[in-house]
């Protein structure tokens, strides 16, 4: 009661008073983080991984400032050429900058991989946090539907509906997100069933809190690190569908580029210019690599039970 | 206890520590014993004690990494198994020497017929054939007193319970009639009332067999009922060792009389309950002198920097008391002496 | 146990039904029919050709009849392709993309086995760390650049195996790798945990003081185990392989339904899409409640619980 009293009367801010008041919780709480995050500092390949990541996408945010040449800009004189100079990574058949177009591609890749990781995320987190949270037959009648969807053929219904709805950008990772969510709320509806059964969230249940204000405020930041480590998994399986839908020309459309895309323009005169090929597929693979490499660290780093051999 | 002079098997010096990444874990730290034909040796300790893990050291089943078996030797007639190659070794373990675990939910293969796993270590050390393996293994079954052996064989171990389980494992044990058996708290696992009927199953059947066995527990009840004689481990190292009945009525170590007077039953109705103050030493920290002596109630300061090491003082009965050895302490316990107090006067 | 088959055959019923229903719908809905060709189409004629593939009724009559047909069998005719039924046309097609994906199948579970228990045996060693490695390069690259880069170096370059076709053995390595290798590297990891896992449990230790050799203790006390993960990913994998055959049969030119498929999405072939989709909702179905009858059935624990809960 004291302590209460005393935080209220300290000035609003004075962070390390309310934080040594509010004792153990709070210490307990970053010192996971911590934990996680020194161990993960540890893991090189997760590292390296990360850094990847992060510097390919602030690459591909400030592409359009920096790209040696528009991605369009064709120069059939020249047409593909090996690496050079002035063409770091070559140009393709059309002439155009190849390294430019990576650039631009990754724009489209990433953007792909990331909404349509947050829109499998949104769906998931939701459905399965509310699944694992009513519990008893609503709980599961929802994984049943699940299962149901896990039975259905989903690369095929992306296909059909890039075919139906024609060949949009939005659609597409709509569509993929549609496709990756079930996982998820199975993953977080493990955790919630796990956590309902202890006691702080008993006790706010039994002191009247909401619903919504028990999911929002007890359940999802006690989720958060399978969340994150399947999101970190989810990402790569969502650009590899790109990349495959791109590969069929049932994703991204030209004069626009991806990573699918160049790969597959890059296939078909890869005899002549391999480079068309290599490169794209260079960049491809080694996002994919960082992307499981991080997810793997961040495992180990947010999962104790793995971490205690 | 037999006509041969030279025990079955004579343990010195023991020494297994686990390297891991918070440093190295002396889980035992330099133990000596011998078991002779026929008897019962009682290994007994606080969890964490070592006991366990020496027991695994002699039949080589210490994980490496991180454990490893850092010196000393057991000698099994005349073959000592820590540095026998892996090959020989393979002959005698599971054949000569054979043990049974804590845990019989857990030791069984829940993917094998109870049937196939009994009948295993015929067919690899006796060279039986399958059906002369099968009939052996129905009798051994029989043997530990399970009803309808001959169809219970094509069972899986998940269709036993605990108790019943814990029969098969000896039934397997003893299947190849070894010379000595490694009883790792066979019945903590279990209820009370099953405990007394497995313990009575080893106590028939080693001495219809002749087998010799080293019964480890925390449990100085079951010691005092199946052992001839006894090592009391604290802390990786041994601190006591004797005939049962010597070192129960007259200890030597300020660290079993606390055991002995630790035991419920030895206390008068209503009576609090003794207890040792503090926690076992971390194992991974070097601990210089006497183990016990951050709890001994009659530690000096020469017990916390002069080595302990069991010494005899009298025959087959030795401590590693420095104090005993001194004479400066005499160790008496409630149980006998039902001195109120401390039960020890210097 | 067959109680539990049964169950699990009557849950799948429903899933088919949906499949079905909703391509159907979804395929009627779509803007753009499949006669929307570049030249135009006389009224009369399109008249005719709507009698002619039932187009004319009512769309719940639609529904009725293609359900009633496709119970029995028959597809419909293909829209592209007057005269050739679907049905024909995956006949041809379906046994070429189940031989790819048998051979698939059977590079993965042999590479991804072999590998993950060879790394689960030494873990943290250099035993563990190569072929881990090679498995996580596996899951790197996807077969629309490792197919490419196969045709590229073994094709073009050493001009050792044919790069299109499925006529001899040849022909068969260079496909079924590119669809295997993924399945290969995941297998190797989940065949690596499991057994991870149980070389952990008790009973390894049991069988080792039993004097057991290594060899013995893996092969018959940790595989069966072990290998549980593997076998449980065996449906999803086969669904996987069948869905990954579009990329590879595309890059390989071979004729099967996944080639097929993708044609039709491009011709808006809509008979054929929809009998796909179909076809491959049951083989999905199909391959899944297989797995999860060999994974009851190499599971004795699983089989005691599901007789006791279907009593």
């Amino acid at each position: 009661m004291s302590a209460a009293t005393e935080t209220v009367k300290s000035a609003p801010g004075s962070d390390e008073l309310s934080r040594a008041q509010s004792g153990m919780d709070v210490e307990q709480g970053t010192s996971l983080w911590t934990d996680a995050w020194i161990r993960l500092k540890r893991n090189r390949m997760a590292l390296a991984g990360g850094i990847f990541l992060v510097s390919l996408t602030l690459m591909a945010l400030v592409t359009p400032w920096i790209a040696p040449y528009t991605y369009e800009g064709q120069d059939l004189q020249l047409g593909a050429s090996a690496p050079s100079a002035a063409h770091w990574l070559g140009t393709d058949t059309l002439g155009r900058d190849l390294l430019t177009r990576i650039m631009y591609g990754s724009r489209i890749s990433l953007m792909v991989g990331f909404l349509a990781t947050a829109v499998a995320l949104l769906i998931g987190v939701l459905y399965g946090t509310i699944s694992g949270f009513l519990g008893g037959r609503a709980d599961m009648l929802m994984m049943r539907i699940v299962d149901t969807l896990y039975a259905l053929p989903f690369i095929i219904f992306v296909i059909l509906l890039m075919v139906i709805f024609g060949r949009n950008l939005l659609l597409l990772f709509m569509a993929i997100g549609a496709v990756e969510w079930p996982t998820m709320a199975r993953i977080v509806r493990g955790q919630v069933l796990n956590l309902r059964r202890q006691e702080f969230v008993e006790a706010a249940i039994a002191m009247g809190l909401s619903n919504r204000k028990i999911i929002l405020r007890h359940l999802i930041p006690n989720v958060l690190g399978p969340i994150i480590v399947y999101t970190t998994l989810t990402i790569p399986s969502v650009m590899l569908l790109e990349a495959f839908l791109s590969f069929l020309g049932l994703g991204v459309q030209p004069p626009m580029s991806s990573w699918g895309l160049l790969i597959s323009a890059g296939a078909e005169s890869m005899e002549e210019y391999p480079w068309l090929l290599i490169f794209p597929g260079l960049v491809l693979s080694l996002t994919l690599f960082s992307l499981n490499f991080l997810g793997d660290g961040l495992r180990d780093a947010l999962d104790p039970k793995a971490s205690k051999d | 206890m037999t006509t041969s002079n030279t025990p079955l098997l004579k343990v010195d010096d023991l020494r297994t520590y686990f390297h891991t990444r918070n440093g190295v874990v002396k889980a035992v730290d330099g133990i000596s014993f011998h078991v002779n034909r026929g008897e019962t040796l009682g290994i007994v300790g606080e969890s964490g004690s070592g006991k366990s893990v020496s027991s695994y050291t002699l039949m080589r089943l210490i994980p490496t990494p991180p454990g490893r078996i850092e010196s000393g030797s057991a000698v099994f007639d005349g073959m000592d198994l820590l540095k026998m190659p892996e090959k020989d070794l393979r002959k005698v373990r599971g054949n000569r020497v054979t043990m049974i675990f804590q845990d019989p939910m857990t030791c069984l293969n829940p993917y094998l017929r109870v049937g196939e796993q009994l009948m295993e270590p015929l067919l690899i050390h006796k060279g039986l054939s399958r059906d002369d393996a099968r009939k052996r293994a129905i009798r051994a079954l029989e043997e530990v007193g399970i009803q309808g052996a001959a169809s219970r064989v094509n069972h899986y171990p998940h269709e036993f319970s605990g108790g019943m389980r814990q029969r098969v494992m000896i039934a397997m044990a003893l299947i190849t009639e070894p010379e000595l058996l490694i009883a790792d708290e066979p019945t903590t696992a279990l209820d009370v009332t099953v405990q007394a009927q497995i313990l009575d199953l080893i106590k028939k059947l080693q001495r219809e067999k002749g087998t010799a066995v080293v019964f480890i527990t925390h449990d100085l009840g079951v010691i005092s009922g199946m052992a001839d004689r006894v090592l009391v481990m604290y802390a990786g190292r041994a601190v006591e060792t004797g005939v049962t009945r010597d070192v129960f009525y007259h200890p030597q170590h300020p660290y079993t009389q606390a055991l002995i007077d630790s035991i419920p039953a030895s206390h008068a109705p209503g009576e609090e309950l003794f207890t040792i103050k503090g926690l076992p030493p971390d194992v991974s920290k070097p601990l210089p002198g006497c183990a016990f002596s951050l709890r001994c109630l009659h530690a000096e300061e020469a017990c916390r920097s002069t080595d302990a090491r069991i010494h005899e003082l009298s025959a087959g009965h030795g401590s590693s008391c420095l104090r005993v050895h001194q004479g400066s302490l005499k160790v008496i316990t409630h149980r006998v002496a039902h001195a109120s107090g401390q039960g020890a006067h210097a | 146990m067959l109680k539990f088959i049964i169950k699990r055959f009557a849950a799948a019923i429903p899933v088919l039904l949906v499949v079905t229903t909703l391509t159907f719908f979804l395929v009627r809905i779509a803007p753009g029919g499949p006669f929307d060709t570049e030249k135009a189409v006389s009224a009369e004629v399109m008249q005719a050709l709507k009698r002619r593939y039932n187009l004319d009724q009512p769309v719940y009559v639609q529904y009725f009849d293609y359900m009633k047909n496709a119970i029995q069998g028959d597809l419909g005719p293909s829209f592209k392709y007057p005269g050739r039924t679907v049905t024909e046309m995956v006949k041809t097609g379906l046994p070429v993309t189940f031989e790819l994906g048998v051979y698939a199948m059977i590079w993965a579970l042999l590479i991804g086995v072999t590998a993950g228990v060879v790394a689960s045996l030494r873990p943290n060693t250099a035993q563990d760390y190569v072929p881990m490695t090679m498995s996580m390069i596996g899951i790197c690259l996807p077969s629309v650049l490792l197919g490419p880069l196969l045709v590229l170096v073994f094709g073009l370059w050493f001009e050792w195996l044919p790069v299109s076709g499925w006529d001899s053995w040849q022909h068969k390595i260079l496909p079924s790798l590119t669809l295997g290798s993924g399945y290969a590297a995941y297998i190797a990891r989940l065949s690596r945990g499991g057994m991870l896992e149980i070389l952990s449990q008790d009973f390894i230790r049991t069988a080792r003081a039993k004097g057991l050799s290594n060899t013995a203790v893996v092969f018959k006390h940790a595989m069966r185990g072990g290998l549980g993960p593997v076998i449980s990913f065996i449906g999803p994998a086969i669904a996987g392989l069948l869905s990954g055959s579009f990329v590879t049969e595309t890059v390989f030119q071979i004729q099967g339904i996944g080639r097929f498929y993708v044609q039709a999405a491009f011709n808006r072939d809509y008979t054929m899409i929809l009998g796909t989709t179909v076809l491959f909702s049951v083989m999905i179905v199909f391959f899944n409640l297989l797995s999860d009858i060999m994974a009851v059935w190499a599971n004795p624990r699983l089989k005691f619980e599901t007789s006791k809960g279907a009593r």
